[in-house]
């Protein structure tokens, strides 16, 4: 008793440490972040605002008007581009999402051949960049050129990829399908297999329960998805600039380059373009945060394993339609790249010298491609590491503390997600060029590794803060009982139980950053020039064997980088739950 | 006249055998139960009555209609069976209402408008959840969604009803409750009731008969009462309830009993009546053979004293009591055993004290040593 009330005095006069830095700490670190963060995500784009009411150019003095916006919507180019980005959007999602949704529930819910064989196709697929998908089914449907049309023209029938339903197509079978198996296969998956058995003891055939039960019951998950989808309507760039540009049909990303290239640049026109948008999305986005945010239906019990319907005669087709579609997705686009690359011209199997390798000695010693190499590769490990390490730091505030402003703090990474990378690059180019303190950094790899890392913020802070709550609070209180402090903890505890998620973070945005081109295409001169960029200009110049050349680079960085990460067990993707 | 008929069923998952060819023969309007711990192919019987797994051979059938027949390539879905079925999990519809969930089963069979509405108001009537029919269902407790899912299986007058451990996620006290209503319902509707579980309890109190299942096979099949007094085997005895088991050997016969020394427990003798002698068959039990004598602690009462010339006293210690509020509760060790016995008095008695059981002659059971 007396050894006791002995240690309760000792404790007393041991001065309380709390249990997170000491409350005007913690306001310090949340200030300094919210500015940081501010600065870095809403400068820019207020900068776009602003700057649509200016009539002159970039770095002079500015002259307010509403002259802009008069010219840019006088212009029916303007909004025939809007209306064009809607347009792909709402045909692609009218196709892609019932393929998507019947796709993942063959192969989550039935007994079709190869079910996981084909879920790593769409994984490849989803990996596959935008640019090199386009690209290969490019050189396959050129309407003069392209070698299934050749196949195809006895038959009466010349598919032109430079066209709208070239454009849907190639979508199709870049991200359109397969982003959306990728997410809604493993929901289908763990749903209860015993909605689905009550469906049928109530009376209903596998097709009824389909309809009634398991796709409305998915409905949640399918709803994300979807809106995941239509935040990215805006976004969409590569596909376009390569075929669409050529026959004069402009998108919304399009648009705003082509004004911003323009000579003289109509930059306050493409600002102004960009803050419609830039209103719509930022409306959007609270809802989009409601809606994917808001607790799912419980539909897992993991009691018993998931039953497996059974196709019947359907077995044989079923798995032989996936398996069509995951041949066109991957290994088409693969082949035609490759292709491309050793042919003298893609195409022309009757030529005197068919095959050639004089593409690959040209390219491997072209100083344009050695150097767009490099800059990918220093802009692509930058982003990842500045990514992984200060964005867990972010993600942990956000989980762990109890910081005042974490909401602010929240709301504003949740904001890069539904920015169009051209938007974000047009605010990052008024940043650095109207502003005397950062305009030496215009034309450095800085400026490209800071919209690198701007365009992957949602994507690290969500997946570093899922982690964090994933881990528990209890390893880390273990430590601060302990006696560590909240740094200590931070590095001795969290940091090395949070490496493999920090890797995986890394990786994606490598890939994300060594394949973007709407982002950085503003912020580029010809020495800061990437991969991806080289590979346009290649293209808009006609050298297509050397852009392919180029293209496989482009994807030894990102699929390549994906099935190393693969094979050592990290979860490459992402995910809609 | 079997209702529902099951010929030589048989189901294996891989090299497992998980149902191994078992008979049964349900009446109409009975509450069957089967019983088993997991694994044991209960819910795969069930699964295969319903429609939901297909038996590799063998026959389901329900009246004179046959449900299933591997051997001649017949299999009716289970959407054309006509069975209700409640799953452990409750299985409601998250996107769908109370009244969208029980009517969904009308609407497949063309009820619709006030036809529906009045079926699912009767039913909810009945399953006791009146005026929830707007609810979302994931908006209920466990108790009430455990009751949709009942009326959901009950509104379209099914002939058979399938519950795969239905009670099994509710918490103690509402199991109880439900349990007591699950009964008085199936005697209201009067509907035949296949009911898989791994209670015991659950087992006894509901059923008219119990199939007692191990292994993919059945070891008993009876009454409640029968199983649990006149268990057939060594696995249902131990199964169901707690006994002590006492080893002995056979000393004396005669048509009324027979009796047995006990060896190592003071040297007791004991009557069990003839009746009681389970497996009596190729000259079990005769005189000088070494058996088994088996007793359930309720039937085994704990006295202080010995009382002379009463046969069926044994001698055991005592080892701890503990106060439970309405009763008392002695651990015992009678052999090599230790069982607890529960008296709703204090014989004031201590841990470590010399006690006596007096083993009531009707709970005694005689089984072969070796079993």
């Amino acid at each position: 008793m007396k050894t006791m009330a002995k240690t309760e005095t000792a404790n007393i006069e041991v001065a309380p440490r709390s249990w997170f830095p000491p409350l005007d700490g913690g306001t310090a670190i949340m200030t300094v972040l919210i500015a940081f963060m501010g600065f870095y995500v809403l400068y820019p784009l207020t900068l776009i605002v602003i700057n649509s009411f200016n009539t002159a150019t970039i770095a002079e003095p500015e002259v307010y008007g509403l002259d802009a916006w008069r010219k840019a919507f006088a212009e029916p180019g303007i909004w025939r581009s809007l209306w064009n980005s809607v347009k792909i959007g709402i045909v692609l999602q009218l196709i892609a999402l019932p393929s998507g949704i019947f796709i993942s529930w063959l192969l989550a819910r039935t007994n079709i051949y190869g079910a996981n064989l084909f879920e790593f196709g769409f994984w490849i697929s989803f990996i596959l960049p935008n640019l090199a998908t386009t690209f290969g089914w490019m050189l396959l449907l050129d309407p003069s050129t392209g070698l299934v049309n050749s196949w195809l023209r006895p038959l009466g029938i010349n598919f032109d990829i430079y066209s709208f339903s070239g454009i849907i197509w190639a979508h199709l079978m870049a991200n359109g399908i397969s982003t959306k198996v990728m997410l809604m296969t493993p929901a289908f998956r763990r749903m209860d297999a015993s909605m689905e058995e009550a469906s049928r003891m109530s009376g209903a055939s596998p097709f009824t329960t389909l309809l009634r039960i398991t796709i409305p019951a998915m409905t949640p998950v399918i709803i994300v998805v979807f809106l995941l989808s239509v935040i990215r309507i805006f976004s969409s760039f590569e596909t376009e600039l390569l075929l669409g540009v050529p026959w004069g049909f402009y998108v919304y990303a399009t648009k705003i380059v082509d004004l911003a290239r323009q000579e003289p640049p109509l930059v306050n026109q493409a600002a102004a373009l960009g803050s419609v948008i830039l209103i719509f999305l930022i409306a959007f986005i609270p809802i989009q945060r409601r809606l994917i945010a808001r607790r799912q239906f419980t539909t897992v019990t993991g009691q018993f394993k998931p039953k497996i319907i059974e196709l019947g005669i359907w077995r044989w087709p079923a798995t032989i339609l996936v398996g069509f579609i995951v041949f066109l997705l991957d290994v088409v686009p693969i082949l035609s790249v490759f292709g491309g690359s050793f042919m003298t011209r893609f195409g022309f199997f009757n030529l005197p010298k068919t095959w050639t390798i004089e593409y690959w000695k040209m390219a491997l010693s072209d100083p344009r491609i050695l150097q767009g190499l490099q800059n990918t590769l220093i802009i692509a490990f930058s982003a990842a590491i500045v990514g992984a390490l200060f964005f867990s730091l972010v993600g942990y505030i956000l989980v762990r503390t109890k910081y005042p402003g974490r909401g602010i703090l929240d709301s504003i990474c949740w904001l890069p997600s539904a920015i169009p990378g051209v938007l974000s690059g047009l605010g990052l180019l008024w940043m650095f060029l109207g502003t005397p303190f950062f305009r030496p950094f215009y034309g450095t790899l800085f400026l490209l590794v800071i919209a690198s890392v701007l365009g992957g913020i949602t994507l690290s802070t969500q997946i570093l803060k899922a982690n964090f709550v994933q881990l528990g609070n209890e390893l880390e209180e273990a430590s601060r009982m302990s006696g560590a402090g909240f740094w200590r903890t931070y590095f001795k505890v969290v940091f090395p139980l949070m490496a493999q998620t920090m890797v995986l973070v890394a990786v994606l945005k490598f890939m994300f950053a060594a394949q973007q081109t709407s982002s950085i295409i503003l912020l580029a001169t010809s020495e800061t020039r990437t991969l991806s960029l080289l590979a346009l200009d290649q293209v808009a110049a006609g050298y297509r064997e050397v852009a392919s050349i180029t293209v496989i680079f482009i994807m030894l960085l990102t699929l390549g980088v994906a099935l190393v990460a693969r094979s050592f067990g990290l979860k490459v993707g992402i995910r809609a739950d | 006249m079997s209702f529902l008929r099951i010929q030589n069923l048989y189901k294996t998952f891989g090299q497992v055998a998980a149902v191994n060819r078992i008979n049964l023969d349900i009446a109409e309007g009975e509450f069957f139960t089967l019983l088993g711990s997991s694994g044991c192919g209960k819910t795969t019987t069930l699964r295969m009555v319903g429609g939901l797994e297909k038996p590799d051979s063998g026959e389901i059938h329900l009246g004179d209609q046959c449900l299933a027949a591997p051997g001649k390539n017949l299999f009716i879905k289970p959407e054309k069976r006509n069975m209700g079925m409640v799953f452990q999990s409750y299985a409601l519809w998250p996107h769908m209402t109370v009244f969208e969930n029980v009517a969904y089963p009308l609407k497949l069979r063309g009820i619709k408008g006030a036809d529906a509405a009045k079926k699912v108001s009767e039913v909810l009537g009945l399953v006791g959840l009146s005026g929830l029919e707007e609810r979302p269902a994931p908006a209920l407790s466990g108790g009430q969604q455990q009751r949709v899912a009942l009326a959901r299986a009950l509104v379209f007058s099914p002939k058979v009803l399938l519950l795969d451990e239905p009670l099994s996620n509710l918490d103690a006290q509402l199991r109880e409750e439900m349990r007591r209503e699950l009964k008085s319902l199936q005697q209201r509707v009067h509907i035949t009731v296949i009911f898989v579980t791994h209670d015991q309890i659950e087992a006894l109190s509901l059923s008219d008969r119990i199939a007692i299942m191990r292994f993919g096979v059945l070891e008993q099949v009876g009454a409640p009462e029968d199983v649990y007094f006149r268990p057939a085997t060594p696995f249902v005895r131990d199964f169901l309830g707690k006994t002590f088991l006492l080893p002995g050997k056979v000393s004396a016969l005669s048509d009324k009993q027979v009796n047995v020394e006990v060896q190592g427990v003071g040297a007791a003798s004991l009557a069990v009546p003839r009746a009681n002698v389970i497996g009596s068959a190729n000259g079990f039990p005769a005189v000088g053979q070494g058996v088994m004598v088996a007793i359930r602690p309720e039937q085994v009462d704990l006295s202080g004293n010995r009382q002379e010339g009463r046969a069926n006293m044994v001698e055991a210690a005592l080892q701890g009591v503990q106060f439970l509020g309405d009763r008392y509760e002695y651990a015992v060790k009678l052999g090599t055993e230790s069982r607890v016995l529960l008296s709703p008095v204090s014989q004031g008695l201590r841990a470590g004290d010399k006690v006596l059981l007096d083993l009531k002659p009707e709970g005694m059971t005689l089984w072969p040593r070796d079993a």
